[in-house]
């Protein structure tokens, strides 16, 4: 009668949207592979392929990096001076040499603003593109990335160097656990010849001393036990579900394509050296290996940015140098190897800061003015965005707010920034809800 | 000039055109078309008003419709004046925009809504050819009316049609079935078309929401199983009136239950139920071995006076009252004490059984003072900080109210707190309506500004008077001195400083919200009930909410509680009471919330009649009939455990304790702990990869109850969960030690985690794994792992 094709129905399924790639995927997906596919026909061309998001953490003072103000009265201009770049009308500070001579690689958004001087929510809102309420939590970009994007089999989708705010940002919201990061554990390794072998994306990889011939006996013997709960198999979506899980993650450690990605001695020495022997830099080295091995969206963060006191300093000799270092390599060797072309790289942090220098000698938080790096993916090369006012306090010419660089960079991804989706409570979402694509960042 | 030019033709003409009727998918004609009733209704159902389409406040490509059309005069402007009204085109209706549009016959981003010889199409040709006119008001609805009511019966495979007939303003009836939209909510049981056809696909029950013009009306569709002919419902025992009201319904559905679960498996299914925690083995033994007729009774009274049972229910309503660690005053460390205070003060009151509408009464009439002079107001702060900073909680939970409820460090804005309130305590989702009336329920703007402005008292930023402001300032004067003898750095967000929660006792009218279109001061009002008045409207709105007329306070804690207990509420999600989400059995909800408010509020007594029902005590084994029963409980769902149980449960399993933080007591299980920011890594890793959600939005919908496979690829590689394994103090290692050969060993690990004697089959996989493993440890280590695997360990069932 009616129960024999939905037996044979629920298998097949399960079986077909496997192949597809799984580790971002719920019951309810599995089950509602038609709602995927509805999905599909809201997609425009895809410009990009991926995203690596270069996360300032604490609010960097822009002022004092992409947006330098040698002229504003003092108390407000810092210790830099200004140095052209590569790209025609844009000028860094002196302490980002190496990102003034790729400038030409990307576009440099002078005129980002927004209005939460408050770290949680600031990091919210820019890694959302949806500024926080209390009625819904938005998912991140990553998140969506893992929800709208397909991946390889055993690939992860979004994979997280670092908890922004301990985990408060950066995760699924309203998509569900689903979603959330695949965390990075181990070191970069910083100077070590073997740097990088200890990390591994935590939960998809065997750890040491766990060999997968371990793993086949340990498995024979779990079939064994749950035996009883195979008869059920038949009835229930999330029995059954349960076990197409276990089969997919058999197979996600037996291939464990992540593992070469985070061998990082396959890498020529001066090019670790390149990006940085220390963790930011291994981690961006990473990042990019794990962005070739199909990974759609990859976090990493470096901090240290909430300079309120001796800003200039800790800019200066520590915060600056390495990213610069980091960055530059990073987008300069995307570019090398034809990455740059589909693969979008953001470096900003929740806002900027205070134009005004405090009496420490630091800057506090600023979210009415900051500026970010946009390179790769579609957006313009050597384009300076915007500009702010002469003391750096707000916006001058195109402003542009949080929401509309994520409509932007969902829109190179070939989103359709109209796109809905439901919450777990079957309200229709949309991905941005206000914002609007900036279409002369775009070439 | 041009831009009247249509509407001079309307005017020329309209009296000689000839009117034609149109024929409905119904069969019937329609022989006037009426923008408001029909040409509005056909708007929505072709979804042309939604958000994402025209209905989005900016409108899409140009145009922009009343979102869910619920302002004709605006649609008929935008429809019939802009777009120098080539919109519709009277003289030449089939090259009207709206029709070139909607027919997919020119591009639209929409797409062909439906085709050029529809029906629908007819009648929009039809509004156009006749002028295009609208009579406001002549499609104002009073109520819409569904038959079949309450329930439409039909068979797998078979069709009937459903009615809905709408009253309107000056009283006029018709049937406007072709013109209002259908929802099923559970799309396997069945379909329905345009027209209102409705056939029944699989056996099962879903709800079924009619919605026109912002009127709602529902029904369940029922599907029973087919039977053979001699097919007798057999008689399944009644414990109560629970099982009554339950059987009831299935017999209509011809669903048996399921047999009555075994002693086992109804051990470890309450004991997680309630505690959240697995029986020990020497548990399992001892209750399997009890002869007693009653033990089962025994069991369900022990486990409701269990610490641990209050503690689930504290860590509930944590979820519930947003106890939300990061929004609490700083400094960090006290963010996460005060959580657990509001931990405390919760489980104490669940401890004691304390009546759930004194329990809210607590929350939401809370004051910092509570009516204590400014000197012993501060003596208690300082009683409670004291005995905090040693981990000891229960000062906190002496107080009458949880002030903590109302005190974030940051100042929350009145319409949070109606929605937080609603949500949590109502069970209503009022978000919505503060964009645009809610689109399936009654809530509107003015309701959701006239519920929040009940709360517009609500502050802790100052304190209440000057006196108290003197106190309190030398009090933080001395805590910040001390501070500062330790530190000479340190700011006020690192110390804890005594703060008030209080209400102003007048509040500007710029601070209380106003009619959405006219802007005039809105009253207090409580959610379709009376307007509040007196000092604390707060306390109005409890008195309303707990009169036994209140259709949500009790109905929606006991489907709460329903929910816990089976997985899935009789109203689904739990916090979603509203016109299009009708319960899958009201009458059970009716009976449970009336026997509530008669046994005021004894929320024991609640959970005991659930426990002991023959519906709880139901097998999750399916038989023939049942097979596919999602919602009417003829079985126990299997599903998986909340995040803070899968942490205890894995602990107990594996014989491991664990420490949560220098602020938590020792000893503490995971269901124990309040704080939402864990600082532990591994711990924090575990809690967000089984979806314990951060309490950062209204509603506790945000925790996912789906599992996911990052959640079996945790179970299998983790170092947290493999370390638990040979943990030299945990249960194997220990096991390992003492005299026991292995058989011994086996079992008892298999009690440790299925709570049940190990079977025949499964010794002797185990027997045949031990003698291919390289040494004794290895093996049981294997074995450990395999357990902890197994969907039945990790499932409740």
């Amino acid at each position: 009668m009616f129960k024999s094709d939905c037996e044979g129905f629920h298998r097949r399924n399960f079986l077909q949207v496997g192949s597809a790639g799984l580790l971002g995927l719920t019951l309810p997906d599995l089950l509602r592979s038609e709602a995927r596919a509805a999905t599909k026909d809201k997609k425009v061309e895809a410009k990009a392929k991926g995203v690596i998001l270069v996360w300032l953490a604490g609010g960097p003072a822009t002022i004092d990096m992409w947006d330098n103000k040698p002229e504003a009265p003092e108390g407000i201009r810092g210790e830099f001076k200004s140095i052209d770049t590569s790209a025609k009308g844009v000028q860094y500070s002196e302490c980002l040499p190496k990102m003034a001579q790729i400038a030409d690689k990307v576009t440099t958004v002078r005129s980002l603003a927004h209005t939460i001087p408050s770290h949680g929510p600031a990091t919210v809102f820019m890694t959302t593109g949806n500024k926080p309420t209390a009625a819904i939590q938005y998912p991140s970009y990553g998140s969506l990335c893992a929800k709208l994007l397909s991946v390889p089999k055993g690939i992860p989708p979004y994979v997280s160097f670092a908890d922004l705010r301990s985990g408060a940002a950066g995760g699924a919201g309203y998509l569900g656990t689903a979603y959330n990061p695949f965390g990075v554990e181990g070191s970069g390794g910083g100077g070590g010849e073997k740097g990088g072998a200890t990390m591994r994306v935590r939960g998809i990889s065997l750890p040491q001393g766990f060999s997968l011939e371990d793993l086949e006996k340990r498995d024979k013997l779990l079939n064994a036990f749950d035996q009883g709960f195979r008869d059920l198999d038949k009835n229930g979506d999330l029995v059954e579900g349960l076990d197409a899980f276990h089969q997919q993650a058999i197979d996600i450690l037996r291939s464990d394509k992540t593992k070469v990605a985070f061998d990082l001695s396959k890498e020529k020495d001066s090019l670790r050296e390149a990006y940085g022997k220390n963790p930011f830099g291994q981690s961006a080295l990473a990042a990019r290996r794990l962005i070739e091995a199909g990974v759609r969206f990859v976090t990493i963060s470096t901090g240290g940015w909430d300079t309120h006191s001796n800003n200039f300093t800790a800019l200066k000799t520590r915060l600056l140098p390495n990213l610069d270092q980091t960055l530059s390599t990073l987008i300069k060797d995307l570019d090398d190897r034809g990455l740059l072309e589909n693969h979008i790289v953001m470096c900003a942090g929740e806002f900027g800061r205070t134009p005004k220098i405090n009496k420490n000698a630091g800057r506090d938080h600023w979210a009415r003015s900051m500026a970010c790096v946009i390179a790769g993916g579609g957006f313009k090369r050597g384009y300076g965005h915007g500009t702010t006012d002469a003391s750096g306090m707000a916006p001058a010419t195109d402003a542009v707010t949080p929401d509309d660089l994520g409509i932007t960079i969902f829109k190179q991804l070939g989103i359709e920034p109209n796109t809905e989706i439901n919450t777990p409570t079957g309200r229709p979402m949309l991905l941005f809800r206000e914002g609007k694509v900036v279409d002369k960042m775009i070439a | 000039m041009r831009y009247f030019f249509p509407l001079l033709i309307a005017v020329g003409f309209s009296p000689v055109v000839s009117r034609a009727d149109v024929q409905l998918p119904s069969g019937e004609k329609l022989k006037e078309v009426d923008f408001e009733r029909h040409i509005m209704g056909l708007l929505s159902k072709s979804g042309c008003n939604n958000g994402s389409c025209h209905g989005s406040f900016q409108g899409k490509n140009g145009f922009r419709l009343s979102l869910f059309g619920l302002e004709p005069e605006k649609d008929h402007k935008a429809l019939t004046r802009e777009q120098l009204g080539r919109r519709i085109n009277i003289s030449d209706p089939d090259s009207s925009l709206l029709l070139q549009k909607a027919a997919g016959l020119t591009s639209h981003d929409g797409g062909a809504r439906f085709s050029k010889d529809s029906w629908q199409y007819n009648v929009f040709r039809e509004w156009i050819r006749t002028g295009g006119y609208w009579k406001k008001g002549s499609g104002e609805v009073k109520s819409i009316e569904l038959h079949p009511k309450e329930y439409i019966l039909i068979a797998a495979g078979e069709s009937t049609r459903i009615k809905v007939t709408a009253t309107y303003s000056d009283d006029s009836k018709e049937d406007i079935t072709p013109f209002a939209e259908y929802r099923i909510q559970d799309d396997a049981v069945a379909q329905i078309d345009l027209a209102g056809k409705l056939t029944a696909k699989k056996p099962g029950d879903s709800g079924f929401v009619v919605l026109y013009r912002g009127q709602v009306a529902s029904a369940r569709i029922l599907v029973p199983t087919p039977t053979e002919k001699n097919f007798v419902y057999p008689k399944i025992e009644q414990v109560n009136p629970i099982d009554k009201e339950v059987q009831d319904k299935l017999r209509m559905l011809n669903v048996i239950p399921s047999d009555k679960v075994g002693d086992a498996e109804f051990l470890r299914r309450v004991t997680i139920d309630t505690t959240g925690n697995l029986p020990t083995p020497d548990e399992v033994r001892k209750f399997l071995a009890d002869p007693s007729p009653n033990k089962r009774e025994r069991k369900i009274d022990e486990l409701l006076k269990h610490p641990l049972h209050a503690a689930v229910w504290a860590t509930k309503f944590s979820d519930i009252t947003g106890n939300n660690t990061t929004a609490l005053e700083q400094p960090a460390e006290w963010q996460t004490r005060k959580s657990q205070m509001w931990h405390e003060w919760l489980r104490k009151r669940f401890y004691e059984n304390m009546p759930y509408d004194q329990i809210v009464k607590g929350i939401l009439t809370a004051t910092s003072r509570e009516g204590l002079t400014p000197e012993a107001y501060i003596e208690s702060v300082r009683k409670i900080d004291e005995a905090a900073a040693k981990n000891d909680y229960s000062e906190y939970a002496k107080r009458e109210t949880l002030d903590l409820f109302w005190r974030r460090q940051q100042q929350v804005p009145s319409n949070e707190w109606g929605e937080k309130v609603a949500a949590a305590f109502l069970g209503v989702r009022l978000e919505c309506a503060q964009c645009h009336k809610h689109p399936t329920d009654r809530w509107t703007q003015a309701d959701y500004r006239s519920f929040a402005n009940i709360f517009s008292a609500v502050t802790s930023t100052g304190f209440s008077n000057p006196e108290i402001q003197k106190l309190v300032n030398a009090e933080n004067t001395a805590r910040r001195e001390k501070a500062m003898a330790a530190n000479a750095k340190v700011n006020n967000n690192q110390i804890n400083l005594v703060r008030e929660m209080y209400l102003t006792p007048r509040v500007p009218p710029k601070n209380l919200f106003g009619h959405p279109e006219t802007g005039v001061t809105l009253p207090l009002k409580a959610l379709g009930g009376p307007e509040l008045k007196g000092n604390d409207p707060r306390e109005e709105l409890f008195k309303w909410m707990v009169s036994p007329e209140n259709p949500f306070f009790a109905r929606s804690f006991v489907n709460r509680v329903w929910a816990h207990y089976f997985g899935v509420g009789l109203v689904d999600p739990v916090d979603d009471f509203s016109l299009a989400n009708p319960p899958v059995n009201s009458r059970l909800l009716d009976l449970l919330a009336k026997e509530f408010i008669e046994s005021r509020f004894d929320i024991r007594k609640l959970e005991r009649q659930i426990l002991m029902s023959r519906t709880y005590q139901t097998s999750y084994l399916p038989n023939e009939t049942n097979r596919f029963d999602k919602n009417n409980f003829a079985k126990s769902y299997v599903r998986p455990m909340m995040a803070e149980f899968v942490v205890d449960v894995l602990n107990g399993a594996t014989g491991s304790t664990q420490n949560f933080g220098k602020e938590i007591p020792e000893g503490a299980r995971m269901v124990e702990v309040g704080a939402s920011r864990i600082q532990d890594a591994n711990l924090a890793f575990i809690l967000r990869v089984f979806g314990r959600p951060p309490r950062t939005t209204a509603c506790d919908c945000e925790r996912a109850s789906e599992p996911a496979l990052p959640q079996t690829l945790f179970r299998m590689t983790d170092q947290s969960v493999l370390r638990r394994l040979t943990d030299p103090n945990g249960r194997l290692m220990k096991l390992l030690k003492e005299k026991k050969d292995d058989n011994e060993v086996f079992e008892e690990l298999v009690l440790a985690t299925l709570s049940r004697f190990p079977t025949e089959a499964e010794k002797e996989n185990f027997k045949k794994h031990r003698a291919e493993a390289k040494d004794r440890t290895s093996a049981f280590v294997d074995t450990l792992w395999a357990l902890i695997n197994t969907r039945e360990f990790i499932l409740q069932h």
